[in-house]
């Protein structure tokens, strides 16, 4: 039997019905697509602001997608409760630790537009297995290709600072992809319906980036047009992703859909 | 006379009942609390209540019940915690939690440790010592969050909730000791 939680409330984008948004404080302005957001190329002052605080918010999203778990599945074995509350601590000082650097810069919550699109796609998925799925194995992943990169942007940039903090991040995002990818295995090694589950949730995660894809060519809230470059997925952490528990071939396969574009892992720069 | 292997499971059970509740708790919480500095304090402690559940109910199995074995508390017990959980006011759940619900955790921890023997019950004792450790920092770290953020420092259910945790000494619903009518009817 997999335990199953509806959503509390939902809202539909573009003909996609979604999750509810989380709490947040009036001072916080909520979009629900790309072009709402106030995001800038380069590393000016202002685009280092929009950033921080653009992660600060997500960061703040996979806490709560964390704590909702937690909330949702008390029937979970309990190690994996354990690790999902880990999570959920991880996640709560990735937020101070990018709060504070916000505020070391001279930026403030709310100062630009946030999205809680995580939250809104994984609350959706009424089981464990699922929202695992999408949001460690799929969301988290992701940040570990991102990460792989910004960490290098924000030193080349000259701020070791930040870049100490994302490292620190990232390393915990392997950790949360590897408890989730080891979990999945085991829970479809105990009940195959389990991969049935799993499977829906990527359908879905599909079709919901399928309606809200942002369009080469649309300007987002501060007039800057969206370019092929800005659409294209990140460049592949090969080493992270292996670390994080995925098989050479699923590497393989994000390789391909990211156009082959990766970091080479440190291991092969050596050589 | 000192509480007998059965007695020591069933609190240390319904203590990690507690503890697992304020965890479950914390997370219902954390997206529905708009305040982000309430979120961050209320995300971190999710964690340390959860590894406090976790050392008492590896506990319980090794005290002849269950592993994770977590009985309800009282019936007026469980009451307070329900009505906790309930609230949605942020200075409420702040106040409740580090002012009413931990120091009253605290103190039944420390009744636990008076009413056991040390020397027999000595994993029993590291771990609720490990656990009541880890207290005051939790409530040390609301008091910055409360400074942070002065509005969520007056909460009206706090102090009543206290009073009624003090008023509630009975906690453990304790089963019939082995042998007893009861336990050969259940």
């Amino acid at each position: 039997m997999i335990a199953t939680a509806a959503p509390t409330s939902t809202k539909v984008v573009r003909g996609v019905t979604l999750h509810g948004e989380p709490a947040r404080e009036a001072i916080f302005n909520v979009v629900s697509t790309d072009a709402e957001m106030a995001e800038w190329p380069g590393m000016s002052d202002e685009s280092r602001r929009e950033r921080l605080h653009r992660h600060m918010n997500n960061e703040c999203v996979a806490m709560e997608i964390a704590s909702q778990a937690v909330a949702d599945f008390p029937d979970a074995p309990w190690d994996l409760r354990m690790s999902i509350a880990r999570q959920a601590a991880d996640e709560s000082r990735h937020v101070e630790i990018l709060y504070r650097r916000l505020l070391e810069l001279g930026g403030r919550k709310g100062e630009f537009p946030v999205s809680n699109y995580e939250w809104s796609v994984t609350g959706m998925i009424d089981n464990l297995p699922g929202r695992l799925a999408i949001e460690n194995r799929t969301f988290e992943a992701g940040l570990i290709d991102i990460l792989g990169q910004l960490k290098t942007t924000w030193r080349e940039a000259g701020d070791d600072r930040t870049a100490d903090a994302l490292e620190a991040i990232l390393a915990d995002e392997i950790t949360h992809v590897r408890f989730a990818n080891r979990w999945i295995k085991l829970l479809t090694e105990r009940d195959p319906r389990v991969l049935l589950r799993v499977a829906q949730a990527i359908r879905y995660l599909r079709a919901v980036n399928a309606a809200l894809a942002p369009e080469v060519g649309s300007v987002n809230a501060v007039g800057v047009t969206l370019t092929e470059e800005k659409v294209q997925p990140p460049a592949v952490n090969v080493s992270g992703r292996l670390e994080a528990g995925f098989t050479e071939e699923e590497v393989l396969e994000v390789l391909r859909q990211a156009g082959f574009r990766s970091i080479i892992p440190e291991q092969l720069r050596t050589t | 006379m000192t509480l007998n292997v059965r007695e020591r499971a069933d609190t240390i059970g319904t203590l990690r009942h507690i503890s697992v509740f304020a965890m479950e708790t914390l997370a219902r919480w954390v997206p529905t609390t708009p305040e982000l500095e309430a979120k961050i304090v209320l995300g971190r402690h999710i964690w340390e209540f959860a590894q406090h559940a976790d050392g008492l109910g590896r506990r319980t199995h090794e005290l002849r019940a269950a592993m994770h074995y977590s009985p309800a508390p009282t019936d007026p017990y469980v009451a307070i915690l329900e009505e906790w959980r309930a609230l949605t006011a942020t200075a409420d759940r702040i106040g409740t939690l580090y002012d009413a619900i931990i120091p009253d955790l605290d103190a039944r921890y420390a009744a636990y440790l008076a009413a056991t023997d040390v020397f027999l019950d000595e994993p029993s004792v590291r771990i609720v010592e490990r656990n009541r450790a880890d207290l005051p920092r939790m409530i040390e770290e609301s008091r910055a969050l409360r400074k942070e953020r002065p509005e969520l420092a007056a909460s009206p259910a706090a102090a009543a909730m206290a009073r009624r945790l003090a008023a509630c000494t009975e906690y453990v619903s304790f089963r019939a000791p082995v042998g007893s009518t009861a336990e050969r009817l259940a």
